[in-house]
This record gives structure tokens, sequence and C-alpha cells, in this order.
């Protein structure tokens, strides 16, 4: 097992594929691969991408394959990172992020459109096999390159160091989920999302079996099958597979699952309270974190006997895990005590270094603080949270959510909290837009059928003051999602603004 | 209901959640073959369809669901 700064990434990975090569390690489609067969596949890849190039970020096409994973393992195992790329991503979005990131090469194990500036290198042709040692890397080395969506337009990379992951590792073992190779747990991200890499790593360095879902199925669907017919008993979801399930809870019956992990979004806390009686013997954890500090990095645990702590109906997002130092830092710069609210900054083990090749960036978002030791460097996430007298943070919204009208602030996560009261099961979010006069405007954007408005709007009068009421409510048939399976509040948010034109 | 009602229920039902009626009412027709028919519209299809014939799909069937043809005869069994 890992220990923290002491033993290397491939090392550890390598023992566990050895050690547990007659087991399952993954299934794909229908498919099981043992440990010994995915042992297999990285040697295999391992050899492909020596021939291929010295590079040390490598681009990797996410198919739902053995190999793809096997890919991930090769290029650890050879010191070198991957850029995880989304096969059913635009081909314009793949090429600008491999420019971007200056990646030059691309691992894929099946037929993929080329792409502009880069090589594709299949990785499914059979090669002599050849020795293929161990070998160690300084903690420093980039594992994977992440791209994230920026606020200015332009995705930013993010790079994560054998370390970082590593002090991951330390912090989830902390948490004492005690994952062994009797688990089968669920990995239902894209491999373009951080999540993924505990769905997989974590079950990898246990001997543990990884579920994945093909990418032409219904996500939450897949995932109510996976649950109770192949018995899962660790599973990290988003919220929002939740919401969609939602309908169904009384059908869903998951005993297997021990433990049942939230991330991704804010976790409203009558979803978990409906929720857990689907899975009555899970420990229900809401992590949180920002890809810029590996996977997640604080931890609450949901209580069934109640007294949950929450804010504007968010479950709190606990206590920072193992490594992990948070501050509170108020509109100065400064950190503030206990109960005051700011923005939450993030430092320790599982720091990124940096955006890639981003040096204007990472001025902004990497920064000490004045009143707090000089040789921490912290990262500033953008979300609003304050932090009780017991250590747990709450969350209250992102700092850049917040919105003026006619002078007031407004946090719309709050707005949403009471009109979700009154819509009961409705997804739904507010957005700011700029009216024809130029003023800004709340308006509600409800998915599916029409509300009825007007008593919507009367309902939130009689809770809220005036600036805080939407000033329209419009539907959509479907709330845009992100990449992530996120709300896409500037896809809605632009759409309401044309609707208000 | 008519075989034929049913089918055309169906039809105005997708239209209306997914803004376009480019798509033939084929059994073999299946989700990846019309546009904006994904995973995330599939679930408010679900909703509009229990709506319109008033019925409740059990999260199951709807997993089961692979085509148009099983669709359609899952809507029959349901009113029959």
């Amino acid at each position: 097992m890992i220990r923290a700064g002491m033993d290397d990434l491939s090392t550890v990975l390598a023992e566990s594929l050895r050690r547990h090569s007659a087991r399952n390690a993954i299934r794909i489609g229908s498919v099981f691969h043992t440990y010994k067969e995915l042992g297999e596949a990285v040697d295999q890849v391992r050899i492909h991408v020596r021939h291929a190039t010295g590079d040390q970020v490598i681009g990797l096409m996410a198919h739902d394959h053995l190999l793809t994973y096997a890919a991930i393992l090769a290029l650890w195992a050879e010191g070198r990172a991957y850029l995880p790329l989304a096969p059913g991503s635009p081909i314009a979005r793949n090429e600008e992020v491999l420019e971007q990131a200056g990646v030059r090469t691309v691992l894929s194990c099946c037929d993929d459109p080329g792409l502009r500036g880069a090589t594709l290198v299949r990785i499914d042709g059979e090669l002599p096999s050849m020795e293929m040692p161990v070998q160690h890397f300084p903690g420093t080395t980039p594992a994977y390159l992440l791209y994230t969506s920026g606020s200015t337009g332009k995705p930013k990379g993010v790079p994560i160091s054998r370390a970082a992951v590593s002090a991951f590792v330390v912090a989830f073992d902390a948490l004492g989920l005690d994952l062994g190779p009797d688990d089968r747990c669920l990995q239902m991200f894209e491999l373009t999302f951080d999540l993924s890499v505990m769905s997989y790593l974590v079950p990898f360095l246990k001997g543990a079996c990884v579920y994945t879902i093909p990418r032409n199925e219904i996500k939450y669907t897949y995932i109510h099958e996976l649950l109770e017919d192949q018995q899962l008993t660790i599973a990290l979801m988003v919220p929002s597979i939740l919401n969609f399930l939602r309908p169904y809870f009384d059908e869903i019956q998951c005993p297997s699952l021990r433990a049942n992990l939230f991330c991704g979004e804010a976790l409203p806390l009558d979803l978990v309270d409906e929720w857990q009686a689907s899975v009555p013997n899970a420990r229900i954890l809401n992590v949180y974190g920002p890809t810029e500090h590996t996977i997640f990095c604080t931890s609450l645990e949901y209580r069934r006997q109640g007294g949950n702590k929450a804010i504007n109906g968010i479950l709190a997002i606990g206590k920072p895990m193992e490594g992990t130092t948070v501050a509170i830092i108020d509109g100065e710069g400064n950190a503030v005590p206990n109960g005051i609210p700011g923005e939450l900054y993030l430092a320790g083990a599982q720091a990124t270094a940096g955006y890639w090749n981003d040096p204007g960036r990472n001025r902004e978002s990497f920064v000490r603080i004045p009143n707090l030791p000089q040789d921490v460097r912290y990262y500033r996430t953008g979300d609003r949270c304050v932090q009780d007298e017991d250590g747990d943070l709450l969350f209250q919204g992102r700092v850049d959510h917040q919105v003026k009208v006619q002078g007031f602030r407004v946090e719309l996560a709050e707005v949403e909290h009471h009109a979700k009261g009154l819509l009961s099961r409705r997804n739904m979010v507010v957005v700011a837009v700029r009216n024809a006069s130029g003023n800004t405007e709340l308006v509600l954007v409800t998915e599916g059928a029409e509300a009825n408005d007007r008593e919507l709007v009367r309902g939130l009068k009689d809770i809220l003051p005036g600036y805080m009421v939407p000033s329209r409510v419009l539907h959509m048939a479907t709330l845009p999602l992100n990449a992530n399976g996120k709300i896409d509040r500037p896809a809605v948010a632009a759409w309401a603004g044309n609707s208000v034109e | 209901m008519e075989h034929s009602a049913i089918v055309e229920l169906i039809r105005t039902t997708v239209t209306g959640i997914l803004g376009h009626g480019r798509f033939e009412m084929r059994e073999d027709l299946t989700a990846l073959d019309v546009e904006g028919w994904d995973s995330l519209t599939h679930m408010s299809i679900i909703s509009a369809l229990e709506a319109a014939f008033n019925i409740k799909f059990k999260l199951r069937e709807i997993n089961k669901l692979r085509n148009m043809g099983s669709l359609i005869e899952l809507i029959e069994s349901k009113l029959a």
C-alpha cells in the first residue's frame, strides 16, 4: 500500500497486479478481465509507448476498452503522464486541448479520426514481448493532465503529479472505507473527469473489481442495474444521478452497497434523506474537491439518524482529509475565523504544481496569505464556504455566482433553495441575465412540463425580499449538462438571455 | 387505444421534447439514430410519455428498452 511520501505509484500498482492476478480487475461491457490480463496489456502498451515517443505527456483516446485502462498504467510505468480525450468530444475541442497542452502523440485502441498536429498511435497490435522492469520516478513527475473549463472561455490544463496522486490515496485510506479484493466498485465517469481516477485507481491498488458503463448506455438506469444485479459494494457518484433516479427510489434496493460517495456538485440534504433507504447498509459520504487539489480533499459522513449540517438545503462538505489544509479568506485576502464566510483556499500534498503553461493564471490562483505562514502556497477555489465551530465546512455557492440586483447581493443558491421547496422534485436553476435595459434580472429556468408560474412567483414573494424573486420563469425540456454531468449554468443563462431579449 | 394511435401519440410526444420530428417510427429505431435523443433527454421523454398515456413505467422496464418496437410494446402492455 502507498504510505505517505514513500512508495512510488508504479511499484505498488505492479505489486497489486501480480498479487491479484487470478481476480477480476475490470468489467467492460459485460466482459470481465482479470488482473493477469490487465498486467499483460500494460506490458504490451509499454512497448508501444517506448517505440512511439519519448514525450512526457501523451494523449489517450478514452474508449471503453481494457487497453485504455492498461495505457494509463503503462504510461505511469514509463514515467509519463496521460492527457485523456473523450472520443465523443468534438474533434476541434480535442485538437484545441492537444495544442494548448503541446501534446503531439495520442494513443488509441480503436479507429479514430485524425487530429490536427498529433500522431495517432495504435496500441492494440501485438508486439514481441520484452522484459519490463519496474522503474521509480520522482514524485514531481506528472501522472495526468486534465483540462477543465475556464472562466475565460479557454480551457485550463491541470497537471497532477505522482506525489499528489499518492497523497490522495493516503488520504482516501484514512477515511477508513477499507477497500479490499472482494469489493466491486462503480466507475461511472469519463476519464476526462478526475473522479474517474479514484474510481479505477483505488480498486486497482486493492485488487478490487472496477465496473464501467458503456458509452451508449443510459447512465443512471445502467448504474441502477449494476448496483443491484452485480451487487456493487463501493460507488462514487455525482448527485445528478440521484435527481434522475428520484422518481424510482422506491423500486431501488441495494443492500450490498457499503460505501456511497457523492462529489462534483452540491448535494441536497433532502435528496440524500430520500435516497438512503435504497442503500440501507452504505456509509454515505459527501466529498468535495477541485481538480486542482487531486480528486477530492474534504469529507463529511452523512448521519442516518438525522442532525446533518446544511446551508440552503445543501449538505456540509465536512473536514479536510489527511494532508490537506484549508483556510477561509475574506475580500481583503486575509484568513478569517470560524463562523465567518469567505472563499475556500486549499493547501497540501494534493495540490497541483500550477496550471499547464499558464503563468498569468497561476499568479492569480496560487497565493500566499498575509496573516498565515508564508511557506504555504494556497489554491483559490472560487467556492464560498463557512467553517463552523467543529471545523466542518459548509458550501454556500460560487464566489462568482453572486450577483447584484438593484445593488443588492443575491446568492443564486439561496433563491434556488426556496424555489425547489415550491417546485418539489423538479430540476431547476436560477440564472442572472441582462435585460434589454441593461439591468440584471433573475430568471428561474425549470426542467420539463409547464409549472404554474404565477403561483411559484407568488410563493417566492412570500419568502424572499422582492429583489431576490426571479422576474420570470422559463421552461427547458432538459437542462443541459456539461461534460462532467453537472448542470451547465452558462448554457442555461445564455438560453435564458436570448429568451428574455 | 389503437396501435396506430399509440404510435402517433409517441411520435408527437417525442417530437415535443426534442423540438423536431426528424425520425421515422420504425420498430428498430434506437435513440442513437435520433438527433438529440441522449442520456439526458431520455428521462424527459419517459416522463412525457408517462403523462401522455397516463401510465407509470418501472425503472427496470425503462432499463430494458432497446428500440422503438420495445417502447411501443411496453406502452401497449401498460394500456391493456
